[in-house]
């Protein structure tokens, strides 16, 4: 556990170290501002819920950007012999850049708390729902750390890495509008199902619906588990 | 204290490491040398257990590689040919980070971080980004990292490729002062480091250990045995090379062309025949000039077994 600690400490100072964690900063915020703008001249709502769902496609395209570097730069670096040869066990380092990468997630989302602000100042938004709307947004950048650190688990090049990472999550997010296109009930269905959109939805009503959690939980835990396997399975060519 | 048994690894139809056997005692600096592509590097991070064999096993610091990999890492030092290193960091905070996977208690990270700085040549640069260093530098902070948990096994590949002549002499003493109480693998493809260094070298070739001897022996044994270089006059120079060849010590003679006078005589025998040409130039009334024995060096002697291989 201090081993994985330890990773997780160096991966957040590599964040900020370099320049990246704050050109990244910036961009989401401009976005949110944006959506955040549209959303409530649009809607005429107190409420967070366009900013928020759109954060979330943003996301889709951002975070693979964040995670690329884990394993294809450490492979590229020669530094992934270092901690494999250094008594680190691969879940450790798993669970340390997973945690980096997530807290980094928490950072930029806290950073739009000055939007709920701006709404309590003018109307009486629902507390409630903007928290479990967050709680969403945290469960999907889990999910896309995830599923970044696969990608990135794939190549020696950190580029191909995060466009690797967009093409494997764009799935998840089409399948939803995809599934207004079929006829099949059984396949809408799965459609739905396949679409992180239909399981945050939930969460932007105010709703902490157990299925969608279970739903990120597994995602998440998936990928992560995929990316051991694949880490394993290049050792052993 | 290191000991690969019948070491393979084959990455599809290719084999890099082909039953490589050899043992390091405790305390010893073995040189390993061998051709680029040789499987040098292969069979290093096998036996650090970054790549697992195919084929064979290794037991290091009294532990299976393969089947107690993180005792084995605990004990281990390793320098990789490219050192190791996040650009991003300082060289302070990638030491302690290093220091910190390495299971170093939280009050000695501090201590021992400043105790390799100072042996590596680094103190002063603790906040200097890795990502700036020329090379030299590098390499250091790559044996600070290697050292840094006092590790009984040292493995270091190429530790001084892309060093200055300087910089190479300082990394040779220090590996010299290192091995005092270790055990250490000293990869490398220059010889004259090996030399200086080693008492005893694994040549490898093709995959395969071609030689396993001390430097020594695998001096001997290049070219089959010492050669002796004889420089003597006299009114009639062709009969030198005859009668120094009849000499029942002597097993060939090869006339090297005539110097001031003096007949240049290259002498292969298996043993020291000195004294005998001595004797037969003083009965024979020669003027001896010079007599010294060639020890072949051992890239010539490196150059021979490999060469042979091929």
């Amino acid at each position: 556990m201090q081993v994985a600690w330890a990773i997780y400490k160096k991966e957040l100072k590599v964040y900020f170290v370099s320049p990246l964690a704050y050109v990244f900063l910036g961009v989401f915020l401009l976005l949110a501002g944006a959506f955040f703008y549209l959303g409530v001249t649009m809607t005429g709502e107190a409420s967070l819920r366009v900013m928020l769902g759109n954060l979330a496609i943003a996301l889709l395209f951002l975070l693979p950007l964040l995670t690329m570097r884990h394993f294809a730069e450490e492979r590229r670096a020669g530094t992934f012999e270092l901690m494999m040869t250094a008594p680190v066990p691969l879940w450790a380092m798993l669970l340390g850049k997973w945690g980096a990468t997530w807290t980094l997630c928490v950072a930029l989302l806290a950073g739009t708390a000055l939007f709920p602000a701006i709404l309590a100042y003018y109307g009486e938004p629902d507390w409630g729902v903007i928290a479990t709307s967050y709680l969403g947004l945290l469960l999907v950048c889990g999910a896309f750390v995830s599923a970044g650190m696969f990608s990135s688990s794939l190549t020696d090049e950190p580029v191909a890495a995060g466009m690797v990472g967009v093409v494997l999550l764009l799935p998840f997010w089409i399948a939803g509008t995809l599934a207004e296109l079929v006829d099949a009930a059984w396949l809408r269905a799965t459609l739905r199902h396949a679409s992180f959109l239909t399981h945050i939805e939930p969460f932007s009503r105010g709703v902490v619906d157990t299925a969608a959690l279970a739903w990120f939980g597994l995602f998440t835990f998936a990928f992560l588990f995929l990316t051991w396997r694949s880490i394993e399975s290049r050792r052993w060519r | 204290m290191i000991s690969a048994r019948q070491l393979t690894k084959r990455f599809g139809p290719l084999t890099a490491v082909d039953r490589v056997t050899f043992e390091v005692e405790k305390g010893e600096i073995l040189g390993f040398i061998g051709p680029n592509g040789a499987g040098k590097t292969t069979t290093m991070r096998m036996l650090t257990g970054f790549i697992p064999a195919t084929e064979g096993s290794a037991v290091v610091a009294g532990h299976d590689v393969f089947e107690a990999p993180m005792e084995v890492r605990r004990r281990v030092g390793y320098l990789p040919e490219t050192p190791p290193l996040y650009r991003e960091l300082t060289i302070g905070d990638y030491l302690r980070f290093v220091a910190e996977i390495r299971g170093i208690s939280h009050g000695d990270r501090l201590r021992r971080v400043g105790q390799v700085m100072e042996q590596v040549g680094l103190s002063g640069w603790e906040g200097r980004i890795l990502g700036s260093l020329s090379k030299g530098y590098r390499q250091r902070v790559g044996l600070a990292q290697a050292i840094i948990h006092d590790p009984p096994v040292l493995i270091l590949d190429e530790p001084t490729s892309g060093l200055d002549p300087g910089q190479v002499a300082g990394m040779r003493d220090f590996v010299q002062h290192l091995a005092q109480d270790r055990t250490v693998i000293l990869s490398t493809h220059i010889l004259p480091e090996v030399e200086l260094i080693c008492r005893r070298a694994v040549i490898i070739a093709g995959g395969k250990v071609v030689a396993d001897d001390s430097i020594d022996g695998l001096r001997r044994h290049a070219g089959g045995g010492l050669r002796y270089r004889v420089e003597l006059k006299d009114a009639d120079l062709d009969a030198i090379p005859s009668l120094v060849g009849a000499l029942p010590e002597v097993e060939q003679v090869t006339p090297r062309g005539v110097d001031d006078g003096f007949t240049l005589l290259d002498v292969r025998a298996p043993a020291d025949p000195r004294t005998a040409i001595a004797r037969l130039a003083t009965t024979r009334g020669w003027t001896l000039r010079a007599m010294e024995r060639h020890v072949p060096s051992l890239e010539e002697a490196f150059l021979a077994i490999v060469g042979a291989e091929r």
